[in-house]
């Protein structure tokens, strides 16, 4: 089990927390989960595709960084080589913990909580969560805010993946990919529009996506697979 | 028929009655010219049997067909996954642990261009292809030794035997890892496919009683008269109303063909066995336990277990055979907790319709026949004869008697198949135990056609041209699973075969391969029982 902890004052005044993207602190990930919302500023460096959660089944939209796994072709010795770095990246050590109201068992409130068998705990090096004088840091305050934009996001999220199931327009692929080495590999797993299917939606649908929000991540998805040869020319390059 | 739409009556609400409304419906629309009008009549009051609790891999293109989501299905249902069926002490019985085979639905590797059978020499230890030419025993070594025939060849009985489901939760609805089909609580299913074929496939549902049945002068249906609604004309009237067959039973009297003389069994005792605690495991299949009088079915739900031990009563007593379950169910359970299970008696006439369909009028279900519940024949049956009048539904009544003629010769042929195979189980038997198992051995109770074959077997593995027909209901695989699970040995002639060697390399390949494919299922696959959870909770995606 992790040691997962309400970030508080008392218990997390000298806790700091190093910031940096490498191999030693888990970022070599092949893929991570990403939010509609934040599609615009994913498609411009990787391509978006969906996955499944091997615990439910669900569908998820994810970014992707490699073609094996822990592969992840944005990181390097210096660090994350694109200019946007995902949420769902950026949020470590942090996640959403949810605390039971005191009055009232049914509530429950959203709560910053930290994952204390993460590398990035410190000691010594780092960004402090709090203040000298015991207020939240910048660097708390920031956390706080992604992990609200990722709640959000993920409920956006689910709707706008039941809503492209519900119209038939998720289908599974599989990409053959020759690297220059001469090897044939293959990903699988993972799943995209069809846009035949995006073709034939009715003027309805698409006026009832526009304003659930779902058309903007739809184009942007699709857009974002001309990343594709640029994750591909990474690759390549690793091979020489 | 043609110029107005078509009326089909389903009299019998049952799972057959509501699968043959199904498979009808959703080949055929109910709204605009040429199309058909289905109407189910049920009595209001007549008990379902419901001992079809397992289903065959079919099941699940029915019910793709239908439109039905497996989520729903499974959720409502009260459906596990099943896999094929276990066989426990049906060769030698008594004590012996090992005493067990498995008939799983996945064919052997290769099944398509290979008959892996011929090349299964587990016992020499030395590489297949360095045995010399020669006539080969199979299976000649006492079986302990042995890697057993499904476990050699294919991939499912090992995952069967680790209690493993044949999918993950990522896997779409209906698709799979390792084939499957279900078990599942037969009442439920009529109430779910009621549910789909009113509110969907606009079938009419009326509950009433048939009180009269009116024929025209040439002995056609032209309608049924009920209690409360008085006169439904029909232009083809389906009977799927059980054991009572009202229609062609008792209407046109066609006789049933007994069939005792081959299955004994003709009497059964049900009782449903609560778990002993919520998170139990759950079988993948359904595992079939050799009974001196019988056997004994156990077939795992999510909710509960349904235990029934199926026997002939010229072998033992009803109080004996009550008995007997009740040992079976102590094991698990404890003689308390059994002491308080309820017995449900169901007779057994095994046997078939001399023909089943007679004017227009067809036979589904019970009443066409019925036998052991043994490999879950009843559903598939139900299946198979919808399907057939779905897909050749006459459109006038000169082109009836044709499709009748062959409706007739294909069920049956299919009957025939299926007694041939249920008694080759017992005969293959080494047990002495019991008068039961001595009778079932004596050659005038063995078919003609399962002697010949039985015959051949002696010097040729069952292959393709055991099985000529393309919709056959068992495919040469099963006869292999059962007769090399039973320890039945072929002495193979190779000599004439120029190719063994190429071919024998090619075996020993795919047995390799096979055992890889294994070793990475069992990596993967969850325990029947978690995924059920899963399915229950998150439910499978459509894609």
């Amino acid at each position: 089990m992790t040691n997962h902890a309400l970030v508080n004052l008392d218990d997390h005044k000298d806790t700091r927390i190093i910031d940096t993207r490498s191999e030693l602190y888990g970022d070599n990930v092949m893929f991570t989960m990403t939010f509609p919302f934040e599609f615009r500023n994913i498609q411009q460096c990787y391509p978006i595709f969906f996955h499944k959660n091997s615990e439910t089944g669900a569908l998820y939209p994810v970014a992707l960084f490699g073609f094996k796994d822990k592969e992840n072709l944005f990181l390097n010795s210096d660090g994350w080589s694109a200019p946007y770095v995902p949420l769902m990246i950026k949020r470590q050590p942090f996640f959403i913990g949810f605390q039971k109201d005191q009055d009232d068992p049914d509530k429950r409130s959203a709560k910053v909580a930290i994952d204390m068998d993460s590398p990035r705990i410190s000691a010594d090096e780092g960004e402090a969560l709090f203040e000298e004088h015991g207020g939240n840091s910048e660097f708390l305050i920031r956390a706080t805010q992604n992990l609200e934009m990722i709640n959000a996001g993920n409920q956006h999220s689910e709707k706008f993946v039941a809503a492209l199931i519900e119209h038939d327009l998720i289908e599974s692929f599989s990409l053959d990919i020759e690297l220059s080495d001469g090897s044939d590999n293959q990903l699988l797993g993972f799943y995209t529009i069809n846009e035949d299917k995006l073709q034939e939606l009715d003027g309805a649908t698409m006026e009832s996506f526009n304003k659930q929000g779902f058309l903007q991540p739809i184009f942007m998805l699709l857009a974002s697979h001309s990343c594709m040869s640029t994750l591909l020319g990474y690759k390549n390059a690793t091979l020489v | 028929m043609s110029a107005k739409k078509t009326k089909v009556v389903i009299v019998g609400g049952g799972t057959a009655g509501w699968l043959t409304a199904g498979i009808l419906a959703s080949r055929f629309a109910s709204e605009g010219q040429q199309s058909m009008q289905i109407t189910l009549i049920e009595s209001p009051d007549v008990q379902t049997i419901g001992v079809g609790e397992g289903t065959w891999p079919s099941m699940r293109t029915t019910l793709q067909k239908m439109g039905v989501s497996e989520t729903e299905f499974m959720r409502d249902c009260d459906v596990s996954l099943k896999q094929g069926t276990r066989f426990d002490g049906w060769a030698r019985g008594g004590k012996e642990s090992d005493d067990h085979y498995y008939h799983p639905f996945s064919l052997p590797q290769g099944f398509s261009t290979i008959n892996l059978a011929k090349y299964w020499q587990p016992s020499s230890g030395l590489p297949l292809s360095s045995q010399p030419l020669s006539s080969q025993p199979l299976s000649s070594q006492p079986r302990s030794h042995q890697a057993r025939f499904a476990d050699a060849v294919g991939l499912q009985s090992s995952i069967c035997h680790r209690g493993l489901a044949p999918k993950q939760i990522t896997t779409p609805e209906f698709a799979f890892n390792a084939n499957y089909g279900y078990h599942l609580d037969a009442g439920k299913l009529a109430v779910f496919l009621n549910k789909h074929c009113t509110n969907t496939l606009g079938v009419k549902h009326i509950l009433d009683h048939v009180i009269s049945v009116n024929a025209d002068d040439d002995g056609y249906i032209e309608s049924i008269d009920a209690a409360k609604i008085g006169t439904l004309e029909g232009d083809l009237f389906v009977d799927c109303t059980g054991f009572a067959s009202i229609l062609l039973g008792q209407h046109y009297g066609i006789k049933l063909q007994d069939k005792r003389d081959v299955l004994f069994n003709d009497s059964a005792i049900a009782v449903h066995v609560p778990y002993q605690g919520s998170n139990d495991p759950v079988l993948s299949h359904t595992l079939s336990t050799a009974q001196s009088a019988g056997w004994i079915w156990d077939i795992g739900l999510p909710t509960r277990r349904g235990v029934g031990y199926v026997y002939s009563s010229d072998h033992t007593s009803d109080d004996a055979a009550h008995d007997t379950l009740m040992n079976y169910v102590s094991s698990s359970v404890g003689s308390a907790q059994a002491k308080q299970l309820v017995g449900r008696k169901i007779p057994i006439k095994p046997g078939y319709r001399e023909k089943f369909w007679h004017k227009n009028c067809v036979a589904i279900g019970l009443s066409a026949g019925f036998v052991e519940p043994m490999e879950a024949s009843a559903l598939v049956l139900v299946e198979l004869s919808a399907q057939m009048l779905a897909e050749q539904f006459p459109a006038d009544r000169p082109t009836m008697n044709i499709v009748a003629q062959r409706f007739n010769q294909k069920f049956t042929y299919r009957w025939e198949q299926i007694i041939d195979f249920l008694k080759l189980h017992y005969v293959l038997t080494k047990r002495k135990d019991s008068d039961y198992w001595l009778d079932n051995c004596r050659s005038e109770t063995i078919p003609e056609s399962l002697q010949q074959s039985l015959q051949l077997w002696k010097t040729q593995v069952p292959w393709h041209f055991d099985t000529p027909h393309i919709d056959e209901m068992f495919p040469s695989a099963s006869f292999q699973y059962v007769l090399y699970g039973m320890g039945f040995v072929t002495e193979v002639n190779c000599l004439a075969d120029r190719s063994h060697k190429k071919m024998s390399l090619q075996a020993d390949a795919l047995m390799q391969e096979n055992q890889k494919q294994i070793k990475k299922l069992l990596s993967v696959l969850p325990h029947n029982r978690d995924l059920l959870n899963k399915v229950a909770e998150f439910g499978f995606q459509k894609i």
